[in-house]
């Protein structure tokens, strides 16, 4: 009974505290910063020269063997600047701010969060180690106020893991803000991060600005990625080292809550893996099968399916597709995470691309099959040398593959070759530093086709049966629509022909030409596998009206069966079992 | 009142309440003798059985049966902990429901009594029910069958070797090396006196912990994008592969492998596996086109030193008497 007794006690705490906080009103305070502990610091030197030293380095200044390799490099801790805080701008963290930190790591960075291994009284003893490390200001020193902001509450009460259900007016409401205070000048029209190129932090390294379509990357997470409360400390208080400042003069806190509301709408809603802070991979891409020919434009309502997965955030179809497609028709919007291609040659081992979005159709009338290809990136090239490129991988020979077999998975190998279909493009009049341009840019487009042997052995084909219809760069995001012909002449057997129905490995590629990447200097999926689905066949209505129309015959045989047992015992000719009714 | 029904309206709400109110307090974070959700359930059962003698309710069999039937699902479906794979509960179901035949059947008595509504219902002395249920089930049948006849596509399911079998031999940077016996050439001490020192602090103090250093660079440099910086296998990259990295804290990979093995792996990476651990999807490159065979072994010396795993090792004496 004792953890019963247990219970309703902390019941009764809580309920004290929520009166408490009723009747007080909310107010901010400074304070000294939090001094360091200093009988734990053995403790926590021990825990940073084992775990952490590899990135922030010996003396704490981000220069650890990893940092060079790492984009956003690790923090250098000497000037006491950090990014996740509940202080005011410019000043030192609390110890909880960093104890957080710590515990739930910094998503989309190389910081993992090291709640998982690390014991609390080790994080405090390590975070305190680290404010040891401080040089140029002292956590200790009396004059170092730190300033709590009021933050206010969720104003709408909505609950994780997504957060739905914020009104319409709070998110539009939320969208005037955002131009008023002109957030697109570096986060871009749409939120994608495109709005400055040529940023930095305040150590001279190129920094950009947070992407909001991808809010399971926001640093300051929690790992909660979908909370408004993250958006609102991050514009309440700046981030510390870097070119966000915080707008706690220019937007009250009802409006910074909008403002958040505005922000985390524009994030599609996806199952999140909690080990990897990443939306889970769809490893199957269904083509679906489509009546008629398919639309060869982006925009077509055939194409326009949201990012969030629909189960989750309960999205439909318009009625005006419905009516023309019915419900079922409409392909996944699939999820491909990518990674720097680390195996040969000129390794890269920060892309700035780190997923693709693709989705399929195919059409029995045309007998081809389309992928449309979609990924986040903040800034594509100028410079025609430097073409941004993203690539479809196929088994160039299918039919010889045994099993799970498959070529290797970056340009094949030498038994086994792949083939790839490469678009390869340049937005037209197109300068990183202009305003957001809310129509997009079109592509000069140039569609290739390759086959690998190896990472030394890939060749371009000359015949290209591949097409790409339609393509456009908006907002920081690229559309490729390609299309291809099941089969083809396939004269050297090195084109991939498509079956219907049956598992097919495809992998993606993709070069961004700002970066410089070219040639095995990429970012790369696994193989995932396609298959183009079938037409659903009518045999199956048939079939569930012929299995119940038998149900109810085997019904009425049942009825007549037990009737007439029935009568028989009236009628005495079968007698009936003798016990007391 | 008809005493089945008002049966029904006890059970369906004592279960309800239990359910709902008292199964979240029955099952705190530290389960205790008595807060725990198997003393729920007995609770509940008895409580149902209470309940029914208290306010003198004789339900007729047939429900009695389904009551009996509903509190066997109920405890599989969520009093059971851990919870039961779907196979493994249609199993303790089927045994469950022949449980209940029994109890039905223990006499003739009982067993017309159990029949006594189905056969009304079926030649047509209870109307509505017999309305209800024959026009229902046709429908449901109908819809059970379009259900199994549509066609759902699931990723297919490989199987892969873990950890294969290692070749005899294997030939890195020109030199042949016989994996069997092999050890790493840094391993200066076998007895792991090394754990309270540290990279950096300690590098220039003890040889051990110099290559310890020399080795966590390497790592730091090269795989922790996979395998994390917490060797744990949920590096920045990882969630990109299938299969995914391997996890060094787990007992099951390098604390149960040779050191040996690691240099092989390492060595030649994913291409250099047999056709049973689908080389083809492994992300592992071959590091001996990056890292030369000192910085290899230097890693793995690293790595057990992180995990505070000791390598698998060869018993010397059956060793030098000559194999097995």
């Amino acid at each position: 009974m004792l953890s019963a007794n247990k219970h309703f006690k902390t019941l009764r705490w809580m309920l004290l505290a929520m009166a408490v906080g009723f009747l007080t009103p909310a107010v901010s305070f400074a304070a000294p910063a939090d001094a360091v502990k200093k009988d734990v610091l053995e403790q926590g030197k021990k825990i940073y020269f084992k775990r952490c030293v590899w990135c922030h380095g010996v003396e704490g200044g981000g220069d650890g063997p990893a940092a060079d390799r790492l984009f956003t490099r690790p923090r250098n801790f000497i000037q006491g600047t950090f990014k996740i805080r509940v202080t005011d701008s410019g000043e030192l963290p609390l110890e909880e701010d960093l104890i957080k930190t710590v515990t739930n790591g910094l998503p989309g960075s190389a910081m993992p969060p090291w709640g998982n291994v690390l014991k609390k009284d080790e994080i405090v003893a390590v975070v305190n180690f680290v404010k040891t490390l401080v040089q140029d200001r002292s956590f200790d020193d009396s004059d170092e106020e730190v300033f709590t902001q009021d933050f206010g509450t969720n104003p709408w009460g909505t609950k994780g893991p997504y957060h739905l259900g914020i009104p319409q007016e709070a998110v539009d409401a939320g969208k005037e803000i955002f131009i008023k205070n002109k957030c697109f000048e570096c986060h871009g029209g749409e939120g994608r991060g495109d709005g400055n190129p040529t940023m930095k932090d305040d150590w001279g390294f190129p920094i950009v600005a947070a992407d909001w379509q991808q809010c399971w990357n926001f640093r300051g997470s929690r790992r909660n990625h979908y909370d408004p409360f993250n958006v609102v400390r991050t514009i309440s208080t700046g981030l510390n080292g870097t070119p966000m400042p915080n707008f706690k003069d220019q937007i009250t806190v009802e409006d910074r809550w909008k403002l958040a509301a505005f922000v985390n709408s524009l994030c599609p809603r996806k199952n999140i893996d909690p080990l990897a802070n990443k939306p889970v991979n769809d490893f199957l891409i269904s083509s679906e099968f489509t009546e008629g020919p398919v639309a060869k434009t982006i925009d077509d309502p055939m194409w326009t399916t949201p990012d969030a997965d629909p189960k989750i955030t309960g999205w439909r179809d318009s009625e005006e597709y419905a009516e023309e497609w019915g419900s079922i028709q409409r392909p996944r919007r699939n999820y491909i995470a990518m990674a720097g291609q680390i195996t040969r040659g000129k390794r890269n081992f920060d892309p700035k691309v780190d997923n693709l979005w693709v989705t399929s159709r195919w059409s029995e009338e045309e007998n081809a099959v389309y992928y449309l290809v979609e990924y986040h990136d903040r800034f594509l090239s100028e410079d025609p040398e430097w073409r941004d490129m993203v690539a479809i991988e196929w088994p160039a020979q299918l039919q010889d593959l045994f099993g799970a077999e498959k070529p290797y998975f970056i340009f094949g190998d030498s038994k086994k070759p792949v083939h790839i279909w490469r678009a390869s493009f340049l937005a037209k009049n197109y300068r990183a530093s202009a305003a957001p341009k809310p129509e997009g840019y079109e592509l000069d487009m140039k569609v290739e086709e390759l086959n690998g042997n190896g990472f030394d052995a890939v060749t371009v084909r000359d015949n290209t049966v591949v097409e790409v219809v339609d393509s456009k760069f908006i907002q920081g995001r690229v559309k490729v629509l390609f299309r291809r012909t099941l089969t083809t002449e396939n004269a050297d057997n090195l084109e991939v022909q498509i079956p219907k129905k049956q598992f097919i490995p495809v992998a993606f590629m993709q070069w961004s030409g700002r970066d410089h990447e070219k040639d095995e200097h990429m970012a790369i999926s696994t193989w995932y596998y396609t298959i183009l689905k079938p037409s659903i066949p009518t045999s199956i209505y048939y079939n569930a009206v012929i299995m119940g129309c038998a149900f109810a015959g085997f019904q009425g045989w049942l009825v007549w069966m037990t009737r007439r047992t029935r009568k028989m015992y009236d009628e005495g000719k079968v007698k009936r079992d003798e016990l007391p009714v | 009142m008809n005493k089945t029904l008002l049966s029904l309206i006890v059970f369906v709400a004592t279960l309800g309440v239990f359910h709902n109110v008292l199964f979240p307090i029955f099952t705190p974070k530290e389960a205790g003798w008595i807060m725990n959700r198997y003393s729920y359930y007995l609770i509940m059962v008895f409580a149902v059985i209470f309940l029914h003698l208290a306010m003198k309710l004789k339900p007729a069999m047939a429900f009695r049966a389904t009551m009996v039937w509903a509190l066997g699902f109920y405890f599989y479906k969520w009093i059971l902990y851990p919870p039961i794979p779907w196979t493994l509960f249609i199993t303790y179901m089927m045994l469950w429901s022949i449980g209940t035949f029994l109890y039905i059947s223990q006499d003739p008595i009982t067993f017309r009594e159990f029949r006594a509504p189905i056969v009304k219902t079926i030649v047509g002395e209870y109307k509505a029910a017999q309305l209800i249920v024959f026009t229902l089930l046709p429908f449901l049948v109908g819809f059970g069958t379009y259900k199994a006849l549509y066609p759902i596509f699931q990723e297919p399911v490989e199987l892969r070797t873990v950890h294969p079998a290692p070749p005899a031999t294997t030939k890195v940077h020109g030199k042949t090396y016989t994996l069997e016996g092999q050890t790493n050439p840094f391993r200066i001490d076998e007895q792991d006196n090394y754990k309270d020192s540290f990279p950096f602090l300690d590098a220039d103090k003890q040889e051990y912990m110099k290559y310890v250093t020399e080795g966590g660079t390497v790592f730091f440099q090269n795989c922790h994008y996979c395998h994390g910086d917490q060797l744990n296998g949920l590096g920045m990259f990882s969630h990109v592969f299938n299969p995914t990295p391997a996890n060094f804290v787990d007992p099951g990979t390098i604390a149960m492998l040779r050191e040996s093995f690691l240099f092989w792996r390492v060595a030649k990476g994913g291409p250099g596996l047999p056709n049973e651990s689908t080389p083809w999807s492994s992300a592992m490159p071959p590091w001996e086109e990056h890292l030369n065979t000192d910085e290899m072994w230097k890693v793995i010396l690293f790595e057990y030193w992180y995990t505070g795993w000791h390598p698998r090792t060869f018993d010397t004496e059956s060793a030098s008497g000559g194999g097995e």
